[in-house]
């Protein structure tokens, strides 16, 4: 299944969509919790941490870098850009702001 | 004055700029709530009720092929305190709210809009008009130059792991993008005063005002009520008041001739 959730800012759905993702794992199912807002909040909610969360490679920056020469598949981004969190959630980050050039 | 208040998305930045724009408005000055939210939030701190009321589209004329500036811009013969005057709402103690429009289906719809709004607060005399203006929540908006008015940046911050971390990618703006601004914090529903301290450390900015949660503007919340209107003698609100007093202490006057690359792009 693929489930998105949205809402207000501020109405719960980083905290809801990491509860969600870890119930599931932990009833067996193969967890992907993809965080596509671009200001990345899931892997604090999913309990990978503060530091961790801001360390996260995010996919749309670093495809831009390298100027890919074709589109990856779902499987190579997820194993790529992914990591581990608590109950074998896979957690990924599509993008976030970066330090602008100066001016 | 020109405050732009962002931060993570429900953080209170709508509830803090109707309150705070209400409470200088009070003291005689001539206010705009500017709204570049495409969600509703700001209308309901005025006291307004959820309206459209976009700018409309003939306020704005498309310039001429092979011409340089912007694509539209105001039409002729309306400058920018009759726009102001013709297209605000007029709200609760007779602040101006000025928006650019709700997302009403295709994005396409409010660039007209935008550009009147963008024009007109370039324009608006910054000795006659106090800008407070309230930012979609996140990190996107900050960065595409709709708080460019602004001579400062005001995070507000809950005292969360997740609104810390928004106000830190917010705050690393602050040698690039905004390098000629204030950039600094506002705390919002704490519950004990350490709370403002953990909000100094983990956000590494100055904090210049702190409200404490208010069990009567939740209530007001959900009965879609201003905190002025629906628990005015609360605490939050008498926060709001000290902050604004701050603010026109520490930060009226034009800030604006400080500000070297507005004037390269003015």
């Amino acid at each position: 299944m693929k489930i998105a959730v949205v809402g207000k800012g501020g109405s719960g759905k980083t905290t809801t969509s990491g509860v969600l993702a870890r119930t599931l794992a932990r009833q067996g199912h193969s967890v992907v919790a993809l965080d596509c807002d671009t200001n990345p909040n899931l892997g604090i909610s999913l309990g990978v941490g503060d530091d961790e969360t801001e360390r996260l490679a995010t996919m749309r920056q670093t495809l831009d870098e390298e100027g890919i020469g074709h589109a990856p598949s779902w499987d190579e981004l997820i194993e790529r850009f992914g990591t581990d969190g608590p109950d074998g959630v896979r957690l990924a980050v599509v993008s976030r702001i970066q330090n602008p050039e100066p001016g | 004055m020109r405050i732009a208040f962002v931060g993570k998305g429900g953080a209170g930045k709508s509830t803090i700029v109707g309150t705070f724009a209400r409470l200088l408005a009070r003291t005689g000055r001539d206010v705009v709530a500017v709204d570049s939210d495409p969600m509703p939030g700001l209308s309901f701190a005025l006291g307004l009720p959820v309206i459209e009321r976009p700018i409309p589209d003939d306020a704005v004329v498309e310039k001429a092929e092979g011409t340089e500036g912007p694509r539209y811009r105001l039409r002729p013969g309306l400058d920018a305190t009759a726009a102001l005057q013709a297209y605000g709402a007029l709200g609760a103690d007779g602040v101006r709210l000025l928006s650019f429009g709700k997302t009403r289906g295709d994005w396409g719809d409010i660039i007209r809009g935008q550009h009147a709004w963008s024009q007109i607060l370039d324009e608006l005399p910054h000795d006659r008009f106090d800008l407070i203006g309230d930012l979609p929540g996140g990190t996107r908006q900050p960065m595409t130059g709709w708080s460019k008015y602004a001579d400062v940046i005001a995070i507000v911050v809950e005292p969360t792991a997740k609104s810390f971390a928004t106000a830190r990618r917010l705050s690393s703006l602050r040698d690039s993008k905004w390098a000629y601004h204030h950039v600094v914090a506002v705390a919002n529903r704490i519950s004990e005063p350490a709370d403002t301290v953990t909000v100094a450390q983990r956000s590494g900015l100055r904090v210049v005002g702190a409200m404490p949660f208010d069990e009567g503007v939740a209530s007001a919340d959900r009965l879609g009520m201003a905190p002025l209107d629906g628990a005015p003698d609360g605490p939050f609100v008498a926060a709001v008041a000290a902050l604004v007093e701050y603010c026109v202490a520490r930060f009226d006057g034009s800030l604006k001739s400080q500000n070297p690359i507005k004037e390269a792009v003015a």
